[in-house]
């Protein structure tokens, strides 16, 4: 099938920045990376707009840069949210097939599907994603449509993101003012999970936490189908905020303490002695013991873990095969893994971005991983889309079991 | 880097070290030295029994009193064990020449242990060796023969053997849980001496980067009528220094590391592989300044041997004069049938010069001691001395119940001291001149006396358990009160506490007898104890003041330690995170709205659960607490499980 290469941007505004990543699919669906617009954001908190006017600004900023880096005219983004309101749930639709009819028809499915995409939410929230996890046929799971097989009940299993319309249509509308189109709008986490995990990682079981600034993104992945997806409202920016109230540095300060003497790993020798900031002249300005600054750091990052680990279903955690994966620019604080390891007890993994070229530094950078995760889920939706229903579509399927 | 060759009186080759195993005790310490591995070192067996000799692991055996016992034990006796070693003596004295560091294990109180380690020492001694004597004394259920029997030859060693390190049987059982099987528990006990080996072999035979040698070790061993403190720790991964320290600390011989606090010499080695870090050690040490007083001189030792891997090993030795020991909680505790009279050969020391007052006191004190406190190191007489002391060992035989021990002793020190003359090693330094000269008066007097009279006033004394600790406790006070000074200076809040709230409780109502147990089977009980004289003896109170003891207790509401949680919980929050937060003068005002504002909160939890629905109402309760929110303020609350993520938890976990 000849088609031609494609560009996509990605767009995510996030609680420290908004970026956006144009991307390049070629037509071996092999992705390149043009450019990056980058803007520290403003008006953004725990992942929500909260400055509607000063939010847009920077959007702007950031589209004018990313235009001007990769030389491309932006007409549509896939947008990525986030935010405490959004939560991911399993549910279960089962069928019943007709007396006399023993064979599953497409439409029997399709009954199942609907069936379990009708889960009670909010009256304020609207479906993000019903993703398809697997069908179950009789009690037996079937990773495809059961179409054509014999049996006599059909279930589908789904995981339905879901968040309150309003904070998405907000989304939207800054974005289409700008002007542009939104193409998709995807749960964050399940963006960093297509540029963090590959089929395989999927297969064994892996959880993508992604600890950005104003939020703390994960997606659980077991059997080869998301199992747990969901946000919660930390993230670097209450680090901050933690080493401000304790210290009672300025947040400049403390930001830039946290960033350049913090550790979270508890390692007694690590807390050593004391942490300095020298300003410009080179005189030390700010002294904070080593031991209190990691503490704060410490218990607050193993306090969001800990949040995630509740949150994951009961024992999850020990069928994580492949390990966790993290990412956002908060996993960079050192020690982050070490902690983490204490925590959940897995392997765990900075992700490695599999086939993607372009500017090697910034796709590298954790931070970028959600944007970057938004190409590829662009490339994945575009395969589906594009690929004639039957044989191929199944094929898709496969590699992006996501119902449409 | 320049090369130059070290001192080669402080580096000792690993293959002149020599570990001999004398008596059945002694067989299975050396099994398990054996076992463990120890590369380089010799080892030698030497028993009476033949049997036992024979399964022995040891490469080198000597079998003792062929001609004698005929192969059979010393069944017990002493004496027959003393005959068996002097027939093997030059078989002993061959096996031993050459050698610079001896170590003899054995076990006191049976026939071949008590009566052939003080030649044993002797003969090595004499053949120019650093003797360190490793010796387990009797279970307490091995009756009173047994146990003066190991104290007699524990006497003659202290005088003889550079440096005494004793173990006693009945503290095993904190080695090993009370339900293991008893092999475990003496499996322990051989492993923690075979440790103690190991630890002073790369002590002195491993160059340091900064070195300590055997000049130091005996240093730290050095107070007169003093106890043995070792600790050796040994830890790996994560964490590693503050877990080797743990493991040292949770020595036996340490007691947890409260013994320490009276000792005026400790060394500290550190040996750790190639990856030991200067912050390691920092560490390290700064959690060892809690249990070490601070006018203590610290002999700091540090090695790196690539064979150490990832692990690290801590020793500590050092030695607590015996008249504190006094004061141990636990040697009061373990007070048992035994009070043998026996005294140290080397009593008689300048005894300081309140003592006369205070001396019948003590002296009831000690045979308790005497069962427990085994370990009783004594500082190598010095030359200038030795003579006089040999002399003036005539004059505590009296005292002593049993003169053949004594007899014994005097021509064991009689053989030795010679050797001591043209020794001319580093250890062997000269005593201070001063000490000689008080000796002869008092040597004779206080012993006699003190014998003579403790029956009599034990009896005169209605309430004879708590009358003793009373007494000789100046002594101990002014030992501790230094210890309060120095870690007030240093903010060292539990250890403050411990003396403060015992000093303040003192101080303000008068102490009534049935405190004393409890305070005894504190572990801090001699802390406890101390201060009762304040009241009873006039001329402590101004020293007490002097010492900066009035202004801490009113400290004490602010900083309360979480043991002392029960007595005033509510300033327990605020106290402890005042003053383990750090210390930029301006913050603390946040720090201090900060750490009471959670604490304030917490109630109202469940209301603002509820009414996190309705955001006015939310806003209503969080007006009520005025905790700062920095950048989330007047935000709603980002409550999950009952707590505002927007605070740091730091803030939030330490109520």
């Amino acid at each position: 099938m000849a088609r031609r290469t494609k560009i996509h941007v990605g767009l995510e505004i996030g609680t420290s920045k908004t970026c956006l990543v144009v991307g390049e699919v070629k037509a071996d669906s092999a992705v390149k990376i043009l450019g990056i617009g980058e803007t520290k954001s403003a008006g953004v908190r725990k992942g929500e707009i909260f400055d509607y006017s000063q939010t847009r600004a920077c959007l702007k900023d950031a589209l004018a840069k990313a235009e001007d880096a990769s030389d491309v005219e932006i007409g549509s983004v896939f947008l990525s949210v986030t935010g405490s309101h959004i939560t991911g749930v399993n549910n279960r639709g089962t069928f019943r097939l007709p007396d006399g009819d023993p064979v599953v028809a497409p439409e029997h499915v399709e009954e199942a599907r609907t069936i379990a995409r009708d889960v009670h939410i909010p009256q304020d929230h609207v479906y993000l994603h019903p993703i398809i996890r697997n069908y179950w046929l009789d009690g037996l799971e079937h990773s495809t449509s059961p179409v054509g097989l014999f049996g006599k009940t059909v279930e589908a299993d789904f995981h339905i993101v879901h968040g309150i319309g309003n904070r998405i249509q907000n989304s939207i509308k800054l974005v289409r003012e700008m002007p542009l189109e939104v193409d998709d709008i995807v749960f964050a986490p399940i963006a960093t999970a297509q540029m963090a995990l590959d089929r395989e990682q999927r297969e064994r079981g892996a959880l993508v936490i992604d600890i950005g600034g104003g939020t703390t993104d994960y997606a659980l992945y077991l059997g080869g189908v998301i199992t747990a997806s969901g946000c919660i409202p930390v993230g670097g920016d209450h680090v901050t905020n933690d080493i401000h109230l304790v210290t009672g540095l300025p947040f400049s300060k403390a930001e830039r303490l946290k960033i350049t003497e913090g550790d979270a790993s508890a390692d007694p020798v690590r807390s050593v002695g004391s942490a300095r900031l020298n300003d410009d002249r080179g005189f030390a300005e700010v002294e904070v013991s080593r031991s209190v600054l990691n503490e704060v750091i410490r218990q607050r990052l193993e306090e969001t873990l800990r949040l995630v680990q509740q949150r994951l279903p009961q024992g999850s955690v020990e069928a994580i095969g492949a390990g966790i994966y993290l990412t956002g620019g908060t996993s960079l604080m050192r020690g982050f893994s070490e902690l983490a390891f204490d925590v959940f007890g897995r392997d765990i993994y900075r992700p490695e971005l599999p086939e993607i070229s372009g500017i090697q530094a910034s796709f590298k950078d954790p931070r970028y991983a959600t944007a970057i995760g938004l190409i590829r889920y662009a490339q994945i939706l575009e395969t589906e889309r594009a690929a004639p229903p039957g044989v191929i579509g199944k094929i898709g399927r496969l590699f992006w079991p996501f119902g449409r | 880097m320049i090369p130059y060759s070290r001192d080669p009186q402080q580096v000792i080759p690993a293959n002149s070290v020599k570990i001999i195993g004398l008596g059945g005790a002694g067989a299975n310490m050396l099994e398990r030295i054996a076992l463990d591995g120890m590369e380089g070192a010799e080892l030698l067996a030497l028993n009476t029994d033949v049997r036992t000799l024979g399964t022995c692991l040891a490469k080198e055996k000597i079998q003792l009193g062929v001609n004698l016992t005929k192969g059979l034990g010393a069944g017990g006796d002493p004496e027959l064990g003393h005959q068996a070693v002097l027939e093997a003596e030059d078989a002993i004295r061959a096996s031993m020449k050459g050698r610079r560091i001896v170590f003899l294990c054995t076990g006191l109180g049976g026939g071949t242990g008590s009566g052939a380690a003080p030649i044993v020492t002797r003969i090595a001694r004499e053949e120019g060796a650093f003797v360190v004597v490793f010796a387990t004394m009797p279970f307490a259920f091995e009756g009173k023969r047994r146990r003066d029997q190991a104290e007699t030859s524990l006497n003659e060693l202290a005088v003889l053997s550079n440096a005494l390190v004793t173990f006693d049987n009945n503290r095993m059982g904190e080695l090993v849980l009370a339900k293991q099987g008893i092999h475990e528990a003496f499996v322990a006990a051989d492993h923690m001496i075979s440790e103690s080996i190991k630890a002073v072999i790369r002590l002195v035979v491993r160059p340091g980067l900064i070195n300590v040698g055997l000049d130091d070790l005996m240093s730290a061993l050095r107070t007169n009528r003093s106890r043995c403190l070792f600790g050796s720790g040994i830890a790996d991964g994560k964490d590693r220094a503050v877990k080797a320290l743990r493991n040292a600390l949770a020595s036996p011989l340490l007691d947890q590391g409260s013994l320490l606090k009276d000792a005026q010499t400790v060394l500290v080695h550190l040996c750790g592989g190639e990856d030991l870090t200067l912050f390691e050690i920092e560490l390290l040490m700064q959690r060892l300044q809690k249990f070490v007083p601070e006018h203590a001189h610290v002999l700091f030792g540090a090695a790196v041997d690539p064979a150490m891997g990832e692990a690290l090993s801590l020793t500590l030795i050092s030695a607590l004069p015996e008249d504190s020991l006094a004061m141990a909680p636990r040697e009061s505790l373990t007070r048992s049938s035994n009070d043998s009279p026996l005294l140290d050969p080397s009593q008689g020391f300048t005894p300081p010069p309140s003592k006369p007052a205070a001396a019948p006191a003590p002296v009831p004190e000690p045979p308790p001691i005497q069962e427990t406190v085994s370990p009783r190191q004594d500082p190598l007489p010095a030359p200038a001395a030795a003579v006089e002391d040999l002399a003036l060992e005539v004059a505590p035989a009296p005292a002593k119940p049993d003169p053949a021990p004594v007899s014994r002793l005097r021509r064991a020190a009689a053989a030795v001291i010679p050797s001591l003359f043209d020794d001319d090693r580093p250890f062997a330094e000269p005593e201070i001149p001063a000490k000689p000269s008080p000796k002869p008066e008092s040597q004779p007097e206080p012993e006699p006396v003190s014998q003579a009279e403790i029956p009599s006033a034990a009896q005169a004394e209605p309430e004879p358990a708590p009358e003793p600790e009373p007494q000789p406790e100046p002594v101990v006070s002014k030992a501790v009160l230094p210890q309060v000074e120095d870690s007030s200076d240093e903010d060292e809040i539990l250890d403050i506490e411990e003396t403060v709230v015992t000093v303040a409780e003192f101080v303000s109502k008068a102490q009534d007898e049935e405190e004393a147990p409890q305070a005894a089977a504190d572990p801090y009980g001699a802390h406890e104890d101390d201060p009762t004289p304040i009241e009873d003896e006039d001329y402590e109170i101004p020293d007490l003041e002097s010492s900066g003891f009035t202004p801490i207790p009113r400290k004490r509401p602010p900083g309360v330690a979480p043991w002392t949680a029960s007595k005033g919980p509510k300033a327990l929050s605020i106290g402890v995170s005042a003053s383990s937060t750090p210390a930029t003068p301006p913050v603390d005002p946040v720090k201090e709205e900060a750490a009471a504002a959670p604490s304030a909160p917490e109630p109202e939890v469940p209301k603002l659960k509820l009414g996190i629905k309705s955001a006015a109402s939310s806003a209503s309760e969080l007006g009520l607490d005025s905790a700062p929110r920095g950048r989330f303020e007047g935000e709603n609350p980002n409550v999950v499980d009952g707590e505002d993520l927007d605070l740091p938890p730091f803030l939030r976990k330490k109520k």
